[in-house]
């Protein structure tokens, strides 16, 4: 494959994981605080639609990116409240949100399939798209994108650098201590999924504003599960999140120019690959380093001492 | 008691997103209990559709005696029914006595290969079970596509994905001149075993124990890896059962539209029954009614498709929130 | 708060029994409707939704859809209790409906059904089709007329008979203004997935295809070629409106002619179980307008070759063709049979790309 072939390739890994990308560091998130959140696909699902209808409605994209993204938060919320409020199963939760997420969303959205909306087009970001290979492959994207590049910075320097991210992860590591510490429990859960809910939210609403411009049932088509595997294979960090994302982006893009150059591979096999990968790292890590397992108490209920 | 409420209030939101929509909710409800259990033909309907969700269920419930989390229901029905469809493609002339037992052993292997493998990787390296059987569901199901499109696929079926129709001897028949179908005895089977089990066996009894802590299990030494391996394996050969029942008895061949989440739908079903068979039967029942019901809510009311997943998501939510008021009932004039 | 409860099931149990039965019969002909997938989704099942609305505005008759069937147990029910609720006549419009629908038409002689893509008969049960690859034919005029490098790009869903055989017939109608130009093939394994389809065009753009045809349902390959300034033919409906500064013409269906002659012989006792495969000529399939950038000199060709296949005079599966090897499959003179069209599982020459 030749440079002109494999810079629209990596660029459009990029794209195809962007969506991905938001999804899997609001579970980050959402998980580091020990709270599993298997409702990703529902939440993106209502952010795509909320955020594609503000857009209809007012012609301000911006206007409806943020609608994606607080309702996705809404949702989110929901589950908080089942969890960590109501201390109700993690998972059961989680799978309602998709089926409810999913449902409401195209219940909803029927009169709006088949319009056509601007959204957020590409625009290349001066100077910078002139560096070499960086530049055709970074910076002439859509603002979305642009934007996807500070989450994990944003996620990074929350969990790591903050009080409020180390009180965060003692809640998804030893809630005893958190409690022990005087610290509300309950709170930071809350905080950690909601947040968490709102990058998801962001994630569907990339689908409908800047990858597609368009409203349709079936919109998210799995992306939502794949961010939940994708979290494991990041291992928890934003930063292999990133990795995780292009990567996974870069597959489907890979097979489908692979096949337009008259190649071929069974693409079933060749999308089994991610998924086994995640599977052998998570084994690999858990063989070589204790510290690097997944958050001790992640999708475990913290029953506060009556 | 909060599954009443529950169902009360997912319909009372049903209703009025159906009236917001101009539709006669009451009539409307109406016709959704009608399609669903309003009739001999309805409940047939149902129990046809209750079946595998009912064996993948009492798979998951069998786990999480022991708090163990499978959620790999899904890929493990695939493999049951990889495995079933095996057995039929390499020995198509064997007779159904010989035929019909390899399919249940292969699908149970299948099924039960597939709760190995997060067992293991739980007891020997630690991995998290929920992880690592969640991405089995993906491999396995994108392990059927691939044997469907390619390998497997029928040559006269004009290319679409799905095996050849199994010859008569490898199809599970019904029962009488119903519709239902033996599989429905094996689910009453497997449930009487299950009852019997956590009743009387002394391993039945060890699991509760070790379910409920596990530290009390390592003080009277038992043999906790062994159990987690063991629930683990019977789960997926059950998820697998149902897999083999739907390829042989309501589909007569593997295609990809097999897949329509029932091993997460076993989730939900088993965590609403809070474990116990009978009521894992009623609650796959009730989920299947709702599905059931929901098709005839369309062609009666053209109500569209979606609305079935509203009413299933507002049902488990309120139970999941109810259930907290039902535990800490003491505490609710607190926080009026 | 036990009470509360039981209050409120109470409540509403005495609401409920207070409702009404469901409709009441009538002498209308009762035409049912099966999909596969939701029916907002402007493309397959959303053109057969079409019809169904020409068809309920029929005086006497009441139609019922139900979207979103799963082949297999799914969809064996839902035909089986429009049947036993007095439905008289079932459209599915699904291949893997076929199996379910001979056994359901054994158990209800009195029904009739339709099987839209399927080739198996009951005597109550008939099967239907449209010749969409005339029109595909004629949009690869069009898309061989506009290419300006040679190269034109097909998002095609699954390698089955029915997606080849638009390939097939894209690629001569392309051939035919075009002798030199190659249509490169990209697989999905996806209907209806925007995203996903619109990634696919990208990349078949990205290896120098100008022009984008589909075999989706989406319009998300329609955007692709808009936003790169590239052309695109569009299928099922008129795809204009989702990228109007690129639709060249789009291969359409319009089913509600078919169906309303279906249900007038089912209502005056004609009907007959026939595999029935219409074309252009009964209006079945067509093209949508054509865009603002198509020459006068293009549309003129492509109006002619549209009046010649509706007459007889041309077919478009008519030999010499080869194969993407060379082979002769059709030989001069000779046109491929309809059994021949219906399993065709090979690419003609001209054609970049495989069928696995």
């Amino acid at each position: 494959m030749t440079a002109e072939l494999l810079l629209p390739l990596l660029a459009a890994a990029v794209q195809t994981g962007t969506p991905i990308l938001y999804a899997t560091l609001g579970e980050i998130l959402t998980e580091r605080a020990g709270v599993l959140n298997l409702g990703v696909e529902g939440i993106m699902m209502v952010g795509a639609l909320a955020a594609y209808v503000t857009a209809l409605a007012t012609g301000h994209a911006g206007l409806g990116f943020a609608a994606g993204a607080g309702c996705g938060a809404l949702l989110a919320a929901v589950h908080a409240q089942v969890c960590v409020g109501f201390r109700g199963n993690q998972v059961v939760s989680g799978l309602a949100l998709t089926i409810l997420g999913t449902g409401l969303a195209n219940y909803l959205g029927t009169p709006y399939i088949g319009q056509s909306i601007p959204g957020f087009q590409r625009t290349a970001l001066p100077l910078l798209d002139q560096i070499p290979i960086l530049g055709p492959v970074f910076f002439r994207q859509d603002p979305l994108v642009y934007l996807s590049y500070l989450a994990p910075v944003f996620v990074w320097v929350a969990l790591k650098r903050t009080t409020w991210g180390l009180n965060l992860r003692a809640a998804g590591e030893a809630p005893e201590a958190v409690t022990a510490a005087g610290l509300s429990f309950a709170r930071l859960r809350w905080s950690a999924v909601v947040l968490g809910g709102l990058l998801m939210g962001c994630g569907g609403a990339y689908l409908s504003l800047a990858y597609t411009h368009l409203w349709s049932t079936g919109l998210v088509a799995g992306r939502g599960w794949i961010a939940v595997a994708l979290v494991i294979f990041a291992f928890w960090h934003p930063g292999r999140a990133v990795l995780g994302a292009y990567l996974f982006g870069g597959v489907m893009a890979f097979q489908f120019r692979l096949q337009a150059l008259g190649t071929h591979l069974p693409s079933s096999l060749l999308l089994m690959l991610p998924y086994l990968l995640t599977i052998f790292v998570l084994v690999a890590a858990s063989v070589r380093r204790r510290g690097q397992a997944p958050p001790a108490a992640l999708g475990v209920n913290h029953e506060p001492p009556d | 008691m909060i599954l009443g409420l529950a169902i009360v209030l997912s319909l009372s939101v049903s209703a009025l997103l159906l009236h917001w929509q101009d539709k006669p909710a009451r009539d409307a409800l109406v016709i959704l209990f009608q399609g669903a259990f309003g009739s001999w033909h309805a409940l047939e309907d149902c129990t046809i559709k209750a079946v595998p969700i009912f064996l993948c269920s009492l798979g998951v419930a069998v786990a999480f005696r022991l708090q163990v989390w499978n959620i790999g229901a899904e890929g493990q029905f695939a493999m049951g029914a990889i495995g079933a469809t095996w057995v039929v493609l390499q020995f198509p002339q064997w007779p159904a006595f010989l035929l019909l037992p390899a399919m249940m052993a292969a699908a149970a292997l299948g099924g039960g290969f597939c709760g190995l493998i997060p067992a293991l990787l739980k007891v020997r390296l630690r991995a998290n079970e929920i992880i690592v059987s969640l991405m089995l569901n993906y491999v396995c199901i994108l392990f059927l596509e691939y044997l469907v499109y390619g390998p497997w696929k029928d040559p006269v079926s004009f290319g679409f994905p799905m095996t050849m129709v199994f010859p008569p001897a490898a199809i599970v028949g019904a029962i009488g001149s119903s519709r239902l179908n033996w599989g429905l005895v094996l689910a009453l089977a497997c449930a009487v075993g299950f009852w019997i089990f956590f009743r009387f066996s002394r391993l039945g009894y060890e699991l509760k124990v070790c379910g409920e802590s596990p530290r009390v299990a390592g003080y009277a030494r038992l043999p906790y890896h062994g159990l987690v391996i063991a629930v683990m394996v019977t789960g997926g050969a059950l998820a697998g059962w149902a897999g083999f029942l739907e390829v042989s008895a309501t589909l007569n061949r593997l295609q990809p539209s097999i897949m329509v989440g029932y091993g997460y739908t076993a989730i939900v079903v088993a965590w609403l029954a809070r474990l116990s068979p009978a009521s894992i039967a009623a609650a796959s029942l009730l989920l299947a009614g709702l599905r059931v019901g929901v098709e005839n809510l369309q062609l009666e009311m053209q109500v569209p498709a979606a609305f079935g997943g509203i009413m299933e998501g507002v049902l488990l939510l309120t139970v999941l929130a109810g259930g907290f008021f039902v535990r800490y009932r003491v505490r609710w004039r607190g926080f009026s | 708060m036990r009470k509360g409860c039981l209050l409120l099931g109470m409540i509403f149990l005495v609401w409920m029994v207070g409702a009404g039965g469901a409709g009441a019969a009538d002498e209308a002909l009762k035409v049912g409707f099966i999909y596969v997938s939701p029916v907002g989704d402007a493309g397959w099942s959303y053109a057969h939704e079409q019809a169904r609305l020409a068809v309920e505005a029929l005086e006497g008759v009441r139609t019922a859809f139900v979207e979103d069937v799963r082949e297999g147990p799914d969809s064996e029910r839902v035909m089986r209790n429009m049947a036993r609720k007095g439905y008289d006549l079932i459209f599915a419009t699904s291949y893997g409906y076929m199996d379910s629908m001979l056994k359901v038409a054994g158990e209800f002689p009195d029904t009739v059904f339709m099987h839209c893509s399927g080739y198996k008969l009951a005597p109550n049960m008939g099967n239907y089709f449209g010749r969409i690859y005339q029109a595909r034919y004629l949009s690869g005029m069009a898309a061989g007329a506009m290419t300006r490098g040679g190269q034109i790009g097909y998002v095609a869903a699954f390698p089955i008979p029915e997606v080849i055989r638009g390939i097939n017939a894209f690629t001569i109608g392309v051939r035919a203004v075009n002798p030199k130009a190659t249509v490169r093939v990209v697989w999905t394994k996806t209907w209806y997935d925007p995203a996903t389809e619109k990634e696919a065009a990208k990349s078949l753009l990205d290896v120098g295809c100008d022009v984008i045809a589909q075999h989706q349902d989406s319009p998300g390959p329609q955007e692709a070629a808009q936003e790169r300034g590239a052309y695109s033919v569009g299928y099922n409906t008129d795809m204009s409106a989702f990228a109007p500064r690129a639709h060249l013409t789009a291969a359409v269906w319009n089913w509600a002619p078919f169906y309303l002659e279906v249900v007038e012989s089912v209502r005056n006792g004609t009907w007959k179980s026939t595999a029935a495969w219409p074309g252009m000529e009964k209006g079945i399939v067509g093209l949508a307008p054509f865009g603002p950038m198509v020459p006068e000199s293009v549309k003129t060709r492509i109006e002619q070759e549209k009046a010649r296949l509706i007459n007889g005079e041309t077919r478009v599966f008519a030999g010499p063709i080869k194969d993407q090897q060379g082979n002769l499959k059709i030989a001069a003179g000779e046109t491929a049979s309809d059994e021949a069209l219906l399993g065709m599982t090979w690419l003609v020459e001209g054609v970049v790309g495989t069928t696995e």
